[in-house]
């Protein structure tokens, strides 16, 4: 049973909601920090209408928010925020 | 016994639980497809049909969080024929926190029509703005090696993208006589030694990211063949490209401004024109330019369910192409859509274009051309 519940909690990473946030906040004390979820409203919409983060798990947000860093030539501090919203709201 | 049982059974079942973790490297197969209806009107001769769906599947390799392959096939049906094509394959790396680098065929940050705006989910309109696609000014892409990145001003943003890749081929009128003097982007094949060197910077002035400013560049000392007359052509183009996404509470939706200018001046060179059986030299300017802008709105903070589903669009484009080439053109388009979003990555377009073209491949006069769209596309 015990080994069981090791693979459930195993299994599903804990939502790194406050990594982003330090990292910036390291960075630029001065200026108010967003939220992944605003981010995702802000910057997702620039192109297309901001995805659903119900629609992928969170592998598959790894995998798109990597293509998406590059192909719209993101900061790291955006998708790093935006990943963790998806990941958290899916 | 019963305790040894039950160990190797719970033992036997985490290890089947555990597959379902997440591997190290990942692969998705994503991409886009569109279908539609199409009636056109050029100047009195009319034409309808359905078309034939285009489906672009896009491979992406996730091999670790700073590696990555991407890749985008086309397959279109034009008349009987299946066309396919590769729009992109590359690979990707993060070599740090502010500079990624590609190498492979990639799309080109001239301006952002066709790197960010262009598939049919993305864009808000069924066609794409003249000066874009076919015959356009515009490089889409190529095959070589590119930097780029993004920082973070503490509230502004600038991104920037700098390349090196095999540059385009002139057109010497061989083949196509009414394309001589014409830029060839798509053939991949490196003519020459010379390559082409671009790049694109692009400025988010405000804090929440609403707009942005991009200027891009692209030149190349050669576009003709090692051993041809058009060896020493040179090109330079430029863009400017703006982009405004704001939602606007007293106008209870969210508009969306997209523009862009393109400039192309290629070198003079002296083609040849065949009249009855002999060879005539000519010579032209050969400056051509392209613009679009286009206004989308959505009334998402409308009490409607059905409104909120809905997009207007309105877009304007023109195109110049050189005085004295035999593909001298000039042409304007006005065009207007009714999108109904159903969901973020499926919409149905309908729109009404209208275009004024003045020549254009040898022809003479003006021709206008009205047309009807019905699109249905989804992004996966």
């Amino acid at each position: 049973m015990a080994s069981i519940m090791v693979a459930c909690s195993s299994n599903k990473k804990p939502i790194a909601t406050d990594t982003a946030t330090e990292v910036a906040g390291s960075e630029v004390d001065f200026k108010i920090e967003k939220s992944g979820a605003q981010l995702w409203g802000e910057v997702c919409n620039r192109c297309h209408i901001a995805p659903s983060p119900a629609d992928y798990n969170d592998t598959d947000w790894e995998t798109i928010s990597l293509h998406m860093r590059v192909r719209a030539n993101l900061t790291e501090e955006e998708i790093t925020k935006i990943e963790s919203f998806l990941k958290s709201a899916n | 016994m019963t305790l040894i049982i039950l160990g190797l059974g719970s033992s036997a079942l985490a290890q089947t639980y555990n597959t379902f973790e997440p591997s190290k490297t990942q692969f998705m197969l994503r991409g886009y497809g569109h279908t539609g209806f199409e009636y056109l009107d050029t100047g009195g001769e009319q034409e309808s049909t359905f078309l034939g769906a285009t489906f672009a599947p896009i491979f992406l390799y996730k091999h670790s969080d700073k590696l990555m392959f991407e890749a985008e096939l086309e397959f279109e049906l034009e008349g009987n024929e299946l066309k396919t094509g590769l729009e992109y394959a590359d690979v990707m790396y993060v070599l740090n926190k502010h500079m990624t680098v590609r190498a492979g065929k990639f799309l080109l940050p001239f301006g952002t029509f066709m790197e960010r705006l262009h598939p049919a989910w993305i864009n808000r309109l069924p066609s794409r703005p003249l000066g874009f696609g076919h015959d356009g000014i515009a490089p889409a892409s190529d095959i070589g090696v590119e930097l780029r990145g993004a920082f973070d001003l503490g509230g502004p943003k600038l991104n920037y993208a700098v390349y090196v890749t095999n540059g385009p081929r002139i057109k010497d009128g061989s083949e196509e006589p009414e394309e001589a003097g014409m830029l060839d982007f798509g053939y991949y094949e490196d003519v020459n030694l010379a390559k082409a060197l671009g790049g694109r910077i692009g400025l988010l002035p405000l804090s929440d990211s609403s707009m942005e400013w991009g200027i891009s560049a692209y030149t190349t000392n050669s576009t003709g063949a090692e051993d041809s007359d058009y060896k020493d052509v040179g090109a330079f183009l430029w863009a400017l490209d703006l982009s405004y996404v704001k939602s606007i509470t007293p106008l209870q939706g969210v508009v969306d401004i997209k523009a862009q200018y393109n400039s192309s001046n290629v070198d003079t060179a002296t083609y040849y024109e065949i009249e009855d059986g002999i060879s005539e030299p000519y010579s032209f300017d050969n400056q051509s330019s392209s613009f679009y802008t286009q206004l989308s709105y959505r009334p998402i903070m409308s009490g409607s369910d059905f409104m909120k589903q809905l997009e207007f669009v309105g877009r304007y484009s023109d195109f110049n192409a050189p005085e004295g080439a035999e593909w001298e053109e000039k042409s304007t388009q006005y065009a207007f859509g009714l999108n109904y979003w159903l969901s973020w990555r499926s919409v149905v377009k309908f729109s009404y274009q209208t275009t004024k073209m003045e020549g254009g491949h040898d022809s003479d006069g003006t021709t206008r051309t009205n047309g009807l769209f019905v699109h249905w596309a989804i992004g996966f």
